[in-house]
């Protein structure tokens, strides 16, 4: 396997060039040669089914930017504080809170209270009291919804971050951004309307929580990389430059007109055109990710060089996930901006079992700037309005301390579906304000709770969609994102 | 009221009418929904032995004590997880619930024979949907012979819709058609020549025999059968263990295709492969169809509760496969829009429910020796430490005997395991309850097995079994299996089926474009003994079958759908045979059937997506690099990107229908992906080295990508793109292999390369 096309060494990008010269994309108006051939056929255009569809009513956001922390950060130590919480620290609590109650990893006997040593303060002018781990976050505290009234029913991660990303604990479904994309289809001609961004070690769910279920898989999330190509297989192989790509989409776009004039199958023209797109794709994508053009103020904004603290964590991601969260918050912006209509940003190293002081500095320190810079930049370009943000994960964690296996060295909490928080932010949501009361510890929830269907509705809402509406009939029932619940929660929206 | 009551009293204790005012309060709210056919909840309210009896949850009411009455709490509004009539229907009005609050106080008196109905209600409907009813041999119409049967049928339909069939498909393309629907692979240069060659009558049937007989034609069809037994090699969920043995069910699927074994067996072994008198490990081998079920080792999790989920899953995939049926729909309340409770949901469950994973070493045969093998020598090792410990002993060096002692224990703990399949079979009794909103906490009144009381009865004794099930799903009464069967084999060979929701013959599923055809298919395959080879290529020599798929503008404005079949359907092929169809172009295909699945190049960062990257993925070496897509080691959390851009399923629930999607991200996996790529570099170098002409080149290399020569338009489209990329590579080392490259990897990315014409 030798010879020009084999040649090893550094490869050239292969279409930079192209872009400019605009040769096959006409990304404006979307047309390649072979819609050019199907108009001179005479012939209908090929409905794509990622070209943006109207939806039910008119809607706030338009683009969704969905932060996803996995592992169940603790609400406690961030969101919702509890000092009720130092006093009990070491108690038992009643056998009536725990009796029923399944837990992960707390063995009922044995468990104990535990405090937090965060000190939270009142911020913004509506007085959000946040935790002493999110300096910047805190500063927008005006511009965000929390809520500390989450609920959802499921305590292992797996079946949690399902039900989270696809509204039911099952394997299976379709996730938000597939639903969005399938109900409203993506303005961008040039880049795939769901795209994934992870950063640090794989999350419990792989593939699952971003994937297209029963629908087409048109609709699944298309990850980014951080290494390679930043979409699988977008270079050309070694020694295929640019100008053979470009000879060979036009062969191949030249060569499908032909068969279509001749079989009139429209699957064809649809294949040809998907080839049309890949290859505009070939070059907006290298563009998108191509930080040089960012100006320094931004990149230091959301802190891309930062210097990472050295830590040793169990189940930390490995080095370098600072830099790699903080590219990955600035890319969402870029996505967004380039018609992208969701984005998901995944980081798994939240579930703080044990050394959950260390970890939680760390995670915070890592994650609460390029967050804040994030809603700044899309609040400076006037994006946020129509942009959702949203800070979720699959639960909370426990007032109670964890003793695994009867330990007695406590330091972290374990899994807690029953409260949590979240917080969401733009694309038609009040900010400024608290939504939901947990009891003293943390325990249950007191005021306003919202389940995790009744989040997707809200979420759905701001997009203009009915969550009763938006369905997909697969094995003889109408499927929705919202499952067989969801109330779309009206306080939340502006 | 006294009166009332003395009256009742003077009817005698035997018979013990209802009271009329309670009985109207009854029938204007509850009995609609409580009643024969539609119990909801399991409970019956129109006749006093419902009432006695209670529902799924308990008791309904208890005699004397209307306040710890079940149904004075549904009706009161005080219970907010209990509350009837359920919106948007009336609630009961004080003065109603007073009437039976008092009757209930009083003893609940009634015990006579009379049914209510609910007020307002509709007659009953007296036909049963279609699909329940029993299979009947229809008349073909006109005079035609059996073996003209479908085209007869089909005709028909399409005459009385003014159209006509599409004209016979040319040879080549017959030839293509008929490999990858039964091979899943493009006919071999041998086979080519030799259908060629054969221009007497009859030579079309000799070349479907001669697919049949194909080792590969098990393979095509296993893996139409592994979606439906949601197949992988990993246990899905967090921890994702692999599952090295899961294999072994894959090749026996293969090996029951190749020998065509009769459906009713192969449905029997795989249901109850444990159960059947005299069995032996093929048949244990077989039931490894429902250990493909999800496993979660996630930390922390209730064990019980994902045991459940195996079940349901079980039950579910049974009802789908078998059936038709969303069976599933059932486990948290009675089916919404087909005849089936709750309850009878639990009563299919209770067949699977005391089953048990059980992993049994495999029997004697090569992979025993391999084990055995290894075994002697583990065991001569351990001889020799011993000895070694014994000699050392004796020379009285502690240190040295405690090292020689750690030795023994880690070695004696590495001994090689022996090659085990993964079966399911009967375990400890388990009684079932039903599940109350299907929450398996949640645990209701206690049922005992069943089949759905719409379809026809079991037969068999007080305690039917699991065998009895899968006796009873392909028994000459059953109205579902062989319709569903049929049907799910006539989708893959015209794309679509003459029920076309597949996975649903209940009433929300689609009509039958063709409702006596396939009757006709379903009663001929039954009486052929479930005879699949025989089956298949009776569709297989039909008229239909062999139409061009070539669009018609006539069929294309009156029949979008194809659902008449005036042509056949133009298919792009599954995922795995995209994959197949390019190595098979280009040489490189491995043509080895069955073993355990292999890791092919897969783009670096895909295992890490798994938990804490804890797949590794090991390329495989050799020929295992190109062996076929149905041998690529499945990974339920980071499925096999080329796989899944494809549209094969994730493995994680039945699926009898794939999508068929057409993304970007497809084509850069066709021009991009190293595997394909490497089918470019392959194919590119068989045509630098073919002699003759360019063109004769290029016409050797569009036979092999696609199966037919070049158009005029297309051999001159092509000589130019050859001589673009001479040009191109002009001067560089090797330019004229490259050439031939970059022309192989045009042809491999033909648009009809992934398609079945």
């Amino acid at each position: 396997m030798t010879g020009a096309v084999m040649m090893k060494g550094p490869v050239m990008n292969p279409v930079h060039g192209l872009a400019r010269r605009g040769f096959l994309t006409s990304a404006a108006s979307g047309t390649g040669l072979m819609a050019l051939a199907h108009q001179l056929a005479g012939a209908a255009p090929v409905a794509n089914p990622l070209s943006p569809k109207p939806s039910h009513a008119a809607p706030k956001a338009k683009a969704c930017i969905c932060i996803y922390l996995e592992g169940g950060p603790s609400q406690i130590d961030l969101f919702d504080p509890k000092p009720k919480l130092n006093e009990l620290h070491g108690q038992k609590l009643p056998e009536s809170l725990t009796k029923n109650v399944r837990f992960a990893f707390i063995q009922k006997e044995g468990a104990r209270v535990l405090g937090s040593p965060r000190t939270f303060a009142r911020h913004g002018g509506c007085g959000m009291e946040l935790s002493d781990l999110l300096p910047y976050l805190s500063r927008h505290a005006d511009d965000i919804a929390l809520v500390r009234s989450m609920h959802t029913e499921a305590f292992n991660h797996h079946p949690g971050q399902l039900l989270m990303n696809t509204g039911a604990p099952v394997f299976g479904r379709p996730s938000m951004g597939s639903w969005l994309n399938y109900g409203l289809g993506s303005p961008s001609r040039d880049l795939p309307g769901y795209v994934v961004l992870s950063s640090g070690r794989g999350t419990s769910g792989g593939t699952s929580n971003w994937g297209s279920g029963f629908l087409p898989s048109t609709y699944q999330g298309v990850l980014f990389r951080n290494q390679g190509d930043p979409v699988l297989n977008l270079s050309n192989p070694p020694g295929v430059d640019a100008d053979i790509q470009e000879a060979t989409i036009r062969a191949l776009s030249s060569l499908g007109a032909g068969q279509y004039k001749h079989l009139g199958d429209p699957e064809i023209a649809s294949r040809v055109e998907s080839y049309e797109l890949a290859f505009r794709m070939q070059a907006s994508a290298p563009e998108l990710i191509d930080l040089s053009r960012e100006d320094k103020r931004t990149i230091e904004r959301y802190g891309l060089d930062r210097k990472e603290p050295a830590i040793k964590a169990s189940r930390g991601g490995g080095p370098g996930q600072f830099r790699s969260f903080a590219t990955n918050c600035l890319l969402a912006r870029r996505l967004v901006e380039r018609g992208v209509r969701f984005v998901n940003l995944f980081h798994a190293s939240w579930d703080h079992h044990s050394n959950l002081d260390n970890e939680l500095t760390h995670n915070c320190q890592m994650a609460d700037q390029p967050v804040a810079a994030l809603l700044d930049d899309l609040k400076a370009r006037g994006m946020l309005d129509s942009t959702l943000v949203l800070w979720l994960s699959e639960f909370g964690r426990t007032p109670l301390g964890e003793n695994r296996g009867g330990s007695s060295n406590v330091t972290g909490r374990d899994h807690h579906p029953f409260a949590f928080s979240i917080w969401m932010a733009g694309g038609g949501i009040k900010g400024g304000q608290v939504l939901g009361k947990t009891d003293e510890i943390g325990w249950s929830i007191l005021e306003d709770p919202v389940h995790v269907n009744d989040l997707h509705a809200t979420i759905l809402h701001l997009f203009g969609m009915d969550h009763l509406r938006l369905t997909y009939r697969f094995q003889g029932r109408d499927f929705r994102l919202t499952d067989v619940g969801g109330k779309v929660v009206n306080k939340l929206l502006a | 009221m006294t009166t009332l009551i003395l009256a009742m009293l003077a009817a005698g204790a035997d018979a013990v009418p209802l009271d009329s005012a309670v009985a109207k309060v009854l029938q204007t709210n509850c009995v609609a929904c409580h009643r024969q056919g539609k119990a909801k909840g399991g409970l019956r309210l129109d006749t006093s032995e419902g009432l006695a009896k209670g529902g799924n949850s308990g008791p309904a009411i208890v005699p004397g004590k209307s306040s710890e009455s079940r149904l004075m709490r549904a009706v009161s509004g005080t219970d907010s997880e209990l509350s009837m009539p359920p919106k948007p229907r009336k609630s009961l009005s004080g003065q109603e619930a007073g009437i039976l609050a008092s009757w209930i106080d009083k003893g609940a008196r009634w015990n006579d024979s009379t049914r209510l109905v609910a007020s307002g209600q509709e007659a009953e409907p007296t036909k049963p949907h279609w699909a329940f009813q029993p299979v009947k041999r229809p008349k073909v119409p006109g005079d035609a012979v059996s073996l003209a049967a479908i085209d007869a049928f089909l005709r028909q339909r399409l005459a009385s819709e003014g159209l006509s069939p599409s004209p016979e498909a040319d040879r080549p393309t017959l030839l293509r058609r008929v490999w990858l629907d039964l091979t899943g692979l493009p006919p071999t240069l041998e086979e080519i020549r030799l259908y060629e060659g054969d221009q007497a009558q009859g030579a079309y049937e000799r070349m479907v025999d001669r697919a049949m007989d194909s080792p590969h034609f098990g393979e095509r069809w296993a893996r139409h059968w592994l979606d439906l037994a949601r197949y992988a090699d990993s246990d899905g969920y967090e921890k994702d263990t692999a599952r090295p043995n899961a294999f072994r069910y894959r090749d026996w699927v293969i090996e029951a295709f190749n020998a065509n074994m009769p459906f009713d067996r192969f449905a029997l072994e795989q249901l109850a492969g444990d159960m059947i008198p005299g069995s032996g490990p093929s048949q244990r081998q077989a039931t490894g169809f429902h250990r493909n079920t999800l496993t979660n080792k996630e930390g922390g999790v209730d064990q019980e509760q994902f045991r459940v989920e195996a079940v349901v899953d079980r039950v579910n995939t049974t009802a789908r496969v078998f059936l038709g049926l969303t069976l599933g729909c059932s486990q948290c309340h009675d089916h919404k829009y087909d005849p089936f409770s709750q309850r009878e949901y639990y009563e299919m469950f209770a067949f699977f429910n005391s089953d048990a994973e059980i992993d049994l070493p495999v029997g004697q045969g090569p992979e025993h020796a391999v084990w055995q093998k290894a075994m002697d020598a583990h065991a001569a090792k351990v001889g020799q430490t011993e000895d070694r410990l014994k000699t050392l002993k004796a020379s009285g060096d502690a240190k040295a005997v405690a090292a020689a002692e750690k030795d023994l224990a880690a070695l004696k703990k590495s001994a090689p395991k022996p090659p085990v399949m993964p079966t399911l079979a009967r375990g400890p009794e388990r009684p079932t309850h039903v599940m109350i909103r299907g929450d398996f906490l949640r645990k209701g009144t206690i049922v005992s097995a069943g089949t759905p009381a719409v379809l026809p009865p079991l037969n068999t004794g007080a305690q039917p079994t699991r065998l009895d099930l899968a006796r009873w799903l392909t028994g000459p009464e059953n109205p579902l299996t062989s319709r569903v069967i049929v049907n799910w084999f006539w989708s893959k060979l015209f794309g679509r089926g003459i029920v076309a929701t597949l996975e649903d013959f209940g009433t929300q599923g689609e009509a039958p474009s063709h409702p006596e055809l396939l009757d006709w298919l379903a009663h001929s395959y039954r009486l052929d003994g479930w005879d699949t080879k025989r089956f298949l290529k009776r569709l297989m020599v039909s008229a239909a079958y062999r139409q061009s798929s070539a669009w018609r503008a006539d069929l294309g404005e009156k029949d979008p759908y194809n659902r008449l079949v005036g042509r056949q359907s133009r298919l792009r092929l599954e995922a795995e045979a995209v994959r197949d169809v390019c190595l098979a172009a280009s040489g490189l295909l491995s043509r080895k059937v069955g073993g355990p699945s292999v890791r092919p190049p897969q783009p670096a960062g895909i295992s890490e997506l798994t938990y804490a990257n804890s797949a590794k993925w090991v390329e495989s070496k050799g020929e295992d690099r190109h062996r076929r897509g149905l041998y690529t080691w499945f990974q339920r959390t980071s499925p096999y990107p080329m796989l899944m851009t494809f549209d094969a399923p994730d493995a994680n629930v039945c699926v009898m229908r794939r999508e068929r999607s057409t993304t970007p991200l497809q084509a850069l996996t066709l021009l991009n992906d190293p595997v394909f790529f490497e089918c470019a570099v392959s194919l590119g170098a068989i045509l630098k080295a073919e002699s003759g002409s360019d063109a004769s080149r290029l016409r050797q290399g569009m036979l092999r990508s696609t199966g037919r020569p070049p158009s005029l338009d297309e051999e001159a489209t092509l000589a130019a793109f050859l001589t673009t990329a001479r040009a191109k590579l002009a001067g560089k080392d090797d330019a004229e292999a490259g050439a031939w490259t970059v022309v192989a990897r045009l042809l491999l990315n033909l648009e009809s390369v992934p398609v079945r014409e």
